[in-house]
């Protein structure tokens, strides 16, 4: 075993994953300070992540009497994840408490129109309903992934910035946003390019760290910037733009522009013509239609909303640039790096392949310059495909990002590949909540998830997904109360894991038992509600808290164990009954009610306690009813089958002065004769045994029987 | 963030996420009109440690308020509950532990720190969850109640803690809040919407004892929270199950004032909640208009947070006026006691939200 061979009191735990090439190994040290030789290991899960590992020693032999150490020690360990995760935990669980309000929504919505179209959501007016709440849904999500605050903006723009220094974005909105726009949004369907390229502005920097890119390029010119004297003459400064401009980043390029040594004051008379080149590529860049509704702060271009009305524009558009590019005063610029620029520029703009392949870095980049400048009017998914994958044989990619195979996997319309990416690299919570985009998006996805698998158990693979993350959210002790949402949506297998996830919860804890009677209410688990207040019960009684084992038991009206908890208390009772120990019995007694509630054995309790007040108040002096009324009550508590055996003589030697009332017997003749019954039910029993024998004067069983046999004697005279 | 108009008043709400569950919070007093500290109980459950933390909240009415993080100190158990005396000279912070101790920090509010001062946690004081605390108004008597069933006397004197058994159960009852009444009264509350009346002029027991009977069926009666007002010290507010606040009054005993609950059919319809309330505290901003007119035996406007995430104002015979409706249950709330139009919240989902009336 490896590991084992160490000498030192720390072990390491090293996991291997099938794709531990990618994955760097993370070491997790076994703190489990034990001296001698590791014998054995054992493993198995605790708490969620949490690792129960158990260390066993070497056992001693018999020569080499003890050295005082343990046999062994266990020790958990915490499987965090490999630290290069970009949601922390904290993150984490704010995501999974935000969704579930949009979530919870939604399936409401689904279940209520499914109810009122009678089967299908495919009835027109209630499909349209259904889009809207889809698209809620996804808007709402695609917030809580935003970072909360957005940076300040500063009051006096910086002329020489060209990157805004957004807070990192996040690879799951980029993905959550690539499903929003290809299988909900259905408005943009007409302008897919424009938001894929929006897409690729917000997210470029996403890709920086693992390939080269736009981004990444244009922030190592903004450093350079800084420091540059001259910049047209710097050959980066055209670079940049070209590679802007092909990612369609026109007011970067305008900015980057403006900034040409030509537009200085003391430069401008000289350099009128340069001037004039640079400002007239400046204009055009920023005239270039787009087909699109609107457009986003900052951004430049004109919009067009239908297709003949863009044609037309990108027509006239493309004229004018082949007219500036034929233009003479080309030959009058005798600055080489603006005239060589410029025309770079102009290429772009013409959509010449070569100067776009050349522009961009990688094939994301390079397909969104295809849309831009090549074929503006590219539509459909099939189409898409096949312009992606030319260009993926232009700018082959090394190390694929994980956006990249979700892009290829919607735009070859294979959805098997889009959850397989999804899982693979977002994760369950990804899954279980774009299922919703998937299934409302594309009607194979539908099928192909709401269909019951029976090698999956019956469930679909929506089910699955949902039981998954589930699962995971069971597993952390903040979280694990919003799994019953998702575990409820689980037709098939939902509430048996409920059941499960429900019992698994410590009891002692009283907050979490609580939370699991509430839950329990809220999904009417009748049955479980009862188990887990019953487990409660024994746990409290097994831990010296009488009281509220008493309590919880009899909430879950479980008679068995309050009449076996019953004898235990009894014995705890004993002979204390009749002294000052009595008075702490007084807060249990009240909780246990009058009311003829559920309380077993200890039913007894309250009866002996009334029982004992009226004794207590039976003395020399009482009047007669009084002392009649104790005696009925004495007689009564003995009738009663849950009154223990072992409380029959100290109950009747207690109240021998009842039995023994000058005035007037007080006991009638068949009532002492059940008592008589009783003493001798009682002679017989202690032959047994099992009897405990009461803490009295031994003389005790004579004296009540004298009392007895007196009284019945007084009884039959009076009669 | 969000800013809600109920029918009656205006009313800001804004949410701070933390990183962290919050098992308590209460504001401290406030220092300057722009700058108010809270201090809260927190539990990381990575590291599964606990601490105390102060928090500072901007106040000026134009900006939405912000949160700065202040000072922490670990403690050496999870908090069960805090409170703070308004002693004016120090600025004291009892706390109990799950682990059955108590623990007492002093703050200091100009930097923001917090400072140990002592703890009682030997064997014999409470075994297991202490489950309340209070202070008296002079701010140096504290007493505690606990699972185990015993009730603890603390004073702080000279600089640190002394302790005096109350009264101990043997498990036979287990108490869960506690609050007191007077110099030498307090009130207990447990299991079954049970409260004790305690009065140390008559040691040995509960001087009274109240135990509603009106539940039966499927509900669990449990008093998670009591509140006593200075001005009317022989009734009881008391908050639990099933949407329960009712209040007790010393002078009519045995039939308590009934103010919101699903158990009671002719309250149903005006309960804000039907789970949990997890704490209730006398609502002085609502009573302060119409105050001096309220006859002395109606019950004093109340505010109550709950299991179903409700934070609500009641008053009995009114309409309940609803604050707060969040899909996450609310743990824990105070009331400014300086400004009483400010409250800070809990929230289940780890986050903290401070409401402004207006």
């Amino acid at each position: 075993m490896p590991g084992l061979t160490s000498e030192s009191d720390v072990l390491a735990m090293v996991p291997v994953s099938p794709e531990s090439e990618k994955q760097p190994l993370v070491n997790y040290p076994l703190r489990h300070g034990l001296k001698s030789a590791i014998h054995r290991l054992s493993f198995s899960w605790a708490c969620g992540n949490t690792l129960r590992v158990s260390v066993f020693r070497k056992p001693p032999s018999e020569k080499a009497d003890g050295d005082g150490e343990a046999g062994g020690t266990v020790v958990e360990v915490k499987l965090s994840n490999s630290g290069d995760e970009e949601v922390d935990a904290a993150r984490w669980r704010r995501m999974a408490y935000t969704s579930v309000t949009p979530f919870a929504l939604l399936q409401s919505r689904k279940h209520s129109l499914s109810a009122a179209s009678r089967m299908s959501l495919d009835i027109p007016p209630y499909k349209a309903e259904w889009w809207e709440h889809v698209i809620e849904y996804s808007k709402e999500i695609s917030s809580l992934l935003t970072d909360r605050k957005p940076p300040p903006k500063s009051i006096i723009e910086d002329p020489k910035s060209v990157v805004n220094a957004i807070a990192a974005p996040m690879c799951l909105k980029a993905a959550w946003e690539l499903l929003e726009i290809f299988y909900v949004d259905k408005q943009s369907q007409s302008w897919i390019p424009e938001r894929l390229l929006d897409w690729l502005a917000d997210y470029n920097s996403l890709f920086s760290g693992t390939l080269p890119t736009i981004h990444s390029k244009l922030v190592d010119f903004q450093q350079e910037l800084v420091g540059v004297q001259v910049v047209e003459e710097d050959p980066n400064y055209w670079d940049a733009m070209s590679s802007a401009l092909a990612v369609g980043w026109l007011e970067t390029v305008v900015k980057l522009l403006r900034l040409h040594g030509s537009y200085r004051f003391d430069q401008l008379s000289s350099r009128e013509t340069e001037n004039g080149l640079v400002e007239a590529v400046a204009v055009l860049i920023s005239k270039m239609p787009r087909m699109r509704p609107s457009l986003r702060e900052d951004n430049l271009g004109e919009c067009y909303q239908t297709k003949p009305d863009f044609m037309k524009a990108w027509e006239k558009w493309r004229t004018q640039i082949s007219k500036l590019d034929c233009s003479s005063y080309w030959l009058q610029c005798d600055h080489r790096q603006t005239r060589e620029g410029l025309k770079n520029l102009i290429q772009i703009l013409l959509g010449n392949p070569t100067v776009l392949s050349n522009a961009t870095f990688n094939w994301m980049e390079l397909f969104i310059s295809h849309f831009l400048y090549i074929r503006p009017f590219t539509a459909g998914l099939e189409s898409m495909h096949n312009s992606a994958q030319k260009c993926m044989q232009v700018k082959p990619v090394s190390i694929s990002h994980k956006l990249f195979g979700l892009i290829l996997g919607i735009l070859g319309e294979n959805t098997e590949v889009v959850l397989a990416e999804c899982s693979r690299s977002f994760g369950p919570w990804m899954m279980v909540h774009a299922v919703e985009l998937l299934t409302a998006g594309s009607t194979h996805a539908e099928i192909l998830l709401h269909e019951e698998h029976s090698k999956l158990g019956g469930v679909s693979i929506e089910e699955l997904h949902r039981l998954i993350y589930a699962q995971v959210l069971s597993s952390h002790a903040l979280t694990w109360q919003i799994a019953p949402i998702y575990l409820t949506s689980c037709i098939k297998q939902g509430i048996g894991l409920l059941e499960n996830l429900l019992y698994k919860q410590p009891v002692q804890h009283s907050q979490i038992l609580l939370k699991s009677i509430e839950i329990c209410r809220l999904y009417e688990l009748d049955t479980i509600n009862s188990n887990i207040m019953r487990i409660a019960g024994v746990h409290h009684w097994k831990h010296g808290r009488k009281g509220s084992g008493v309590f919880w038991l009899q909430q879950a009206r479980d008679e068995f164990r309050l009449n076996r908890i019953a004898k235990q208390l009894f014995d705890f009772v004993g002979k204390s009954v009749s002294d000052e120990g009595f008075k702490q019995w007084e807060g249990l007694i009240e909780l246990l009610g009058s009311e003829s509630r559920t309380a077993g054995g200890l039913e007894f309790l309250n009866k002996y306690r009334d029982f004992r007040r009226s004794l207590l108040q039976v003395h020399g002096a009482t009047p007669t009813d009084a002392a009649r009324n104790a005696a009925e009550a004495l007689v009564s508590l003995m009738k009663n089958p849950s009154t223990p055996q072992r409380f029959w003589l100290p109950l009747l030697y207690d109240s021998l002065k009842l039995l023994m009332w000058q005035e007037r017997p007080l006991v009638n003749v068949s009532q002492t004769q059940f008592l008589l019954n009783k003493l001798q039910e009682l002679s017989m029993a202690r032959l047994r045994p099992d009897f405990v024998e009461a803490d009295l004067p031994s003389d005790a069983l004579s004296s009540v029987r004298l009392a007895l046999a007196t009284n019945l004697g007084r009884a039959i005279l009076e009669e | 963030m969000a800013v809600l108009t109920s029918s009656s008043q205006n009313l800001q709400v804004h949410r701070f996420p933390q990183d962290h569950y919050i098992d308590s919070l209460r504001w401290l007093p406030q220092l300057s009109a722009f700058h108010r500290n809270i201090i809260l109980a927190a539990f990381d459950s990575e590291t599964s440690t606990s601490s105390l933390q102060i928090l500072s909240s901007s106040n000026s009415s134009s900006n939405p308020p912000e949160l700065t993080f202040q000072s922490s100190l670990t403690t050496p158990s999870r908090i069960s509950s805090l409170t703070t005396s308004q002693n004016p000279n120090k600025l004291l912070i009892a706390a109990s532990t799950f682990s059955g101790s108590l623990l007492l920090y002093t703050a200091d509010l100009v930097n923001g720190s917090l400072e140990f001062v002592d703890s009682v946690a030997e064997k014999g004081f409470h075994l297991g969850r202490v489950n309340g605390i209070d202070v008296s108004e002079n701010g140096s008597e504290f007493v505690s109640v606990g699972e185990d069933g015993r009730i603890n006397w603390v004073s702080f004197v000279g600089g640190g803690l002394s302790t005096k058994k109350v009264f101990d159960s043997n498990g036979l009852v287990s108490y869960g809040a506690v609050k007191w009444a007077s110099p030498v009264e307090f009130v207990s509350s447990g299991l079954g919407f049970g409260l004790q009346w305690w009065d140390q002029r008559r040691p040995g027991g509960p001087v009274s004892q109240f135990k509603a009977n009106w539940t039966r069926g499927t509900t669990s009666g449990i008093v998670h929270s009591i509140d006593i007002h200075p001005s009317r010290k022989h009734t009881c507010l008391a908050g639990g199950s099933s949407g329960t606040v009712f209040a007790w009054d010393l002078r009519w005993q045995q039939q308590p004032i009934m103010l919101s609950g699903v158990g009671t059919s002719d309250l149903s319809a005006l309960s804000p909640s039907e789970s949990d309330v997890w704490e209730v505290q006398y609502d002085n901003y609502t009573a302060s208009s119409n105050y001096r007119n309220m006859s002395e035996s109606r019950v004093l406007p109340a505010m109550i947070c709950s299991e179903d995430g409700i934070l609500a104002v009641i008053e009995q015979g009114e309409e309940p006026v609803e604050l707060l409706a969040e899909p996450c249950a609310i743990n824990s709330f105070d009331i400014d006691r300086q400004n009483p139009s400010d409250i800070v919240c809990s929230l289940e989902w780890e986050s903290i939200a401070i409401l402004t009336r207006s």
